[in-house]
């Protein structure tokens, strides 16, 4: 019998060992956002020649199409704008932003030059790219971020061949 | 001339029985408990047999005079007597067998298709015994055998020592026999591991490395045989009756469905047997809710075996089988955007809404007669005709494929012993094999139905040579394979092998050629996948491949045994899908194509223990794999190979209750197939398996909590695997 116990021991000792080593779940949600992001997210597919002169390129959010050149800076979400990785042919973003439902989402290259959060930051701003409504893709697409949540699969092109000013979309006067 | 067809006439009829006679007896353990299933027989001749449930035994046509008679059982000590038997006479020798849980496999009849009584085979064997199923509480072959060490399944293929990959059913690197009856699809190659109903297996036997020098075409990873229950004298039935239930996904935002997923089916078998002759049958159903959407499965099946004992030394045998499956198919779990996803990146237990209806009907069967002569003490010989019929037809949204295949096969061989030193075995083999299909076409265009055909004629003979202690054998196989009746194909297929008694132990050591030749749906397959139009190839080459294994087994402490075995495989013109490129205005498709080199080389150590030997046992199986996949100017890992395979089991017996648990770990494959193509997450193997047991009389119950940590893992891309699922089953015997 004081033979027996140490044998038992041994092996018990050795599945603890291997159990222990088991212990983590395996596959994990992965949710598309980052935890806890109140926002949207989302990957950018980056086509054509990265111009000369980028300073870097960031995604906003309009809750209502912007119509003047005003509204185009006053209310874009954030108003103070991060930058995304654009060297790479894809990558992904989040953007936090209040619950609610969202009109354009786009991104927005940028040349070097300091913003100064007036119309004339027009100058230094060109839209790359912009969420697409899937049943009508020459309209922007609707997104709405749930209450304590964030809206996942925001994926859309930006084309640094074709940057476009923002007056071929809002009624402003480009500086 | 006159004389010598006299001679081998006489061999094989001989007239004289007068100088015979019968032997008889039981075989029991030390507290008088009948072991079933235990060999019986006179070394070095061709007189053995099993005993039946009762431990009776009985051997015809022995000679008179002294004889030795040997019994040994998987965990019993083995003994052996001398009987002294008199002229047309008969004997009785009873063993009472001392229990030794550290005793191996006493009988090989995989590797060498020839009784090998109480030696250990020249090459690596893992066996899954009736105990090992009972416990196990299982409700599928598959599930049986999936903790043998060394062996892996993915998704229903099995891989001994990384032989196969994954490769969608398209084939299979391992040879499937149903008591020595080859089984592999006719048009796919595949195994149906529901062909039987598990309550049917009575052993399971793996064997290890290239089997092809025997058994020709499949055999280039392995051979499993699977032993159906022979019938016993007099009325017996058994009841089988499982229920279970599967979890809920661990993480409420990967919940599919209110109610919990259920499982449950039963089997009746009835048998009445006489001396002379004897049957059975059994039928069985079940339905599983299945653990994932979309994932219902219903299955009946129903099986049944006949004995006749003909004369004293001829037995025929003649089995067969039916078995339908109807169950949804999964085809890839949802990604992000392929479903209601929930802000997930994937949701593993949804599917893609694309594959939305998708489901398969599959029915297959067989039909199998085999006899058996022992024309003498010193030869044997048997002869056997099978028919396998495999129909599938699959539903898709977007198309629908059906195959319907047979496959023909026959045997003869002979088995010689010409002095207690030796032994030889000759025989011939045809296979005849054909597909009616709209997917296997290889017409110009898809869906298009064609029908082929595939023969493979062989001829194969292998010798054993007793030299002191150390045993000696070679032999080889010449398949001759023709398609569509078109210009044949040899292939041979040589090995040697041996064995010597070494430090304690003993030292074997085999070097072989293996091959498979391509299915019919690998040369004629026409369909699309991922996008690309996959094209046939009707001009496939065989898979072959050396492989070379040296092993050990040796007791390492009092309570302990190890075998341990190195191993090396050289494949050459491996099949698989190749990228044709695009000629305009064609774009690029997929071909199965003859373009891989391959290596795989490792350990594989088995730790056989008894600690506590009357109440407490252990197995440990370790598989170290080392794959490199050489074609062209690339060398990668082989896909699906986990570089590490452990299994651990134990179990403690308390009277009539015993509790038992399997612990299986694979390390994360390295490489997966069209990476790029498909999600390729997947995580290493951590499933647990917990069990109880309790028995009494005629009543057993058994309690199964399979993945007890409820380990979230996949197998192959985009399919998850099963989920902690408790399972209890009851047990009726009479």
């Amino acid at each position: 019998m004081l033979l027996r116990a140490p044998r038992g021991a041994l092996l018990a000792g050795l599945w603890a060992a291997v159990l222990g080593a088991a212990c983590d779940a395996g596959l994990e949600p992965e949710p598309i956002c980052a935890r806890g992001l109140v926002g949207v997210c989302g990957t950018l597919h980056f086509r054509g020649t990265i111009p000369p002169g980028t300073d870097n390129v960031f995604v906003a959010a309009y809750a209502t199409f912007p119509q003047t050149c005003n509204e185009l800076i006053a209310n874009r979400q954030p108003f103070i704008p991060g930058s995304v990785l654009y060297t790479d042919s894809v990558a992904p973003y989040s953007l936090s932003l209040l619950p609610g439902t969202y009109q354009w989402v786009l991104a927005v290259w940028k040349r070097v030059g300091t913003l100064t959060l007036t119309p004339a930051d027009t100058a230094l701003l060109r839209v790359a790219g912009y969420y697409r409504n899937a049943a009508d893709t020459t309209q922007a697409g609707v997104v709405t971020v749930p209450s304590g949540g964030s809206a996942g699969g925001v994926d859309f092109v930006v084309d640094f061949d074709h940057l476009r000013l923002a007056t071929d979309f809002v009624t402003c006067t480009a500086q | 001339m006159h004389r010598a067809v006299t001679g081998v006439l006489l061999l094989l009829f001989p007239l004289g029985a007068a100088a015979q006679g019968v032997l008889r007896g039981t075989v029991r353990d030390t507290h008088g408990t009948p072991i079933r299933g235990a060999v019986v027989g006179v070394p070095g001749t061709t007189l053995y047999t099993l005993t039946d449930p009762g431990g009776r035994y009985r051997l015809a046509r022995v000679s008179a005079g002294e004889v030795r008679l040997r019994a040994a059982a998987i965990g019993y000590v083995p003994a052996a007597t001398t009987v002294t038997l008199g002229l047309a006479d008969s004997a009785v020798a009873d063993f009472a067998l001392k229990p030794s849980p550290l005793e191996l496999t006493p009988l090989d009849v995989v590797s060498t298709k020839v009784p090998r009584f109480g030696d250990r085979p020249a090459t690596s064997v893992a066996q899954v015994s009736e105990r090992d199923i009972d416990r196990r509480a299982v409700n599928t072959v598959d599930e049986a055998i999936d903790k043998a060490a060394g062996v892996q399944m993915l998704n229903g293929q099995i891989n001994i020592r990384g032989s196969t990959g994954y490769v969608q059913g398209l084939n299979s690197r391992v040879l499937l026999l149903v008591d020595g009856v080859p089984m592999n699809q006719g048009d796919r190659g595949g195994i149906n591991w529901d062909l039987l109903p598990v309550d049917e297996i009575e052993r399971v036997d793996i064997l290890k490395g290239a089997g092809s020098s025997l058994y020709g075409s499949a055999a280039l990873g392995g051979v499993v045989n699977l032993t159906t229950r022979d019938v016993p004298e007099g009325v017996h039935a058994r009841v089988r009756v499982t229920g279970g239930m599967y979890s809920d996904p661990p993480h409420a935002v990967w919940r599919f469905r209110s109610g919990p997923g259920l499982q449950g089916g039963g089997d009746v078998a009835a048998s009445y047997g006489t001396e002379t002759v004897g049957g059975r049958i059994t039928a069985g159903a079940r339905h599983s809710d299945g653990y994932r959407e979309q994932d219902d499965q219903d299955h009946w099946q129903v099986a049944s075996k006949a004995r006749w004992q003909a004369s004293p030394r001829t037995r025929v045998d003649v089995s067969g089988a039916w078995a339908v499956h109807r169950y949804e198919v999964p085809l890839s779990w949802c990604n992000q955007g392929e479903c209601d996803d929930r802000g997930q990146a994937f949701q593993p237990f949804k599917v893609d809404t694309r594959g939305r209806g998708a489901h398969t009907n599959s029915r297959k069967g067989y039909v199998a007669a085999q006899v058996r002569t022992v024309a003498s003490e010193r030869l044997a010989w048997q002869a056997r005709a099978s028919w396998l019929r495999t129909h599938f037809t699959d539903w898709r949204p977007d198309a629908t494929d059906y195959a319907v295949a047979n496959r023909f096969g026959a045997e003869v061989r002979a088995e010689a012993h010409p002095d207690s030193a030796r032994t030889a075995l000759i025989g011939a083999e045809g296979t005849f094999s054909d597909v009616t299909s709209d997917v296997f076409s290889g017409a110009a265009t898809p869906d298009v139905v064609g029908t082929h055909s595939q023969s493979e004629l062989a001829a194969y003979g292998e010798s054993e040579q007793r030299i002191g202690t150390a045993r000696l054998s070679a032999g080889a196989r010449l398949d001759i394979l023709a398609v569509d009746g078109g210009s044949p194909t040899a292939v041979a297929s040589p090995r040697i092998s041996g064995t010597v008694p070494l430090a304690g132990g003993t030292l074997r050591a085999s070097v072989g050629r293996g091959f498979r030749a391509p299915t019919m749906a690998e040369r004629f397959v026409h369909t699309f996948a991922l996008g690309f139009e996959v094209i046939p190839n009707p001009g496939l080459r065989p898979e072959t491949g050396w492989s070379i294994e040296i092993g050990h087994t040796s007791p390492v402490i009092a309570f302990a045994r190890l075998d341990a075995a190195l191993f090396w495989t050289e494949a050459r013109q491996l099949i698989e899908p190749a990228l044709v490129p695009p000629v305009p205005p064609d774009p690029a498709k997929i071909q199965l194509q003859n373009v891989a080199r391959a290596r795989i080389a490792g350990l594989d150590v088995t730790v056989l223990a008894a600690p506590i030997p009357d109440r407490l046992t252990a197995t440990l199986g370790y598989t170290y794999l080392s794959t490199r996949r050489i074609a062209g100017t690339s060398d990668a890992p082989l896909a699906f190979r986990p570089r590490h395979l452990l299994t651990l089991g134990a179990d403690y017996g308390m009277g009539a209750l015993g509790i038992g648990a399997d612990f299986r770990y694979a390390s994360r494959p390295e490489r997966i197939e069209l990476e790029g193509f498909v999600d390729a997450r997947r995580v290493p193997v951590k499933v647990l398996d917990l069990r109880a047991g309790w028995t009494r009389g005629p009543l057993a119950f058994r309690l199964l909590v399979a993945n007890a940590l409820d380990y979230i893992y996949n197998l192959v891309p985009e399919t998850l695997a099963p989920v902690r699922t408790v399972t209890m089953t009851a047990v009726w015997s009479y």
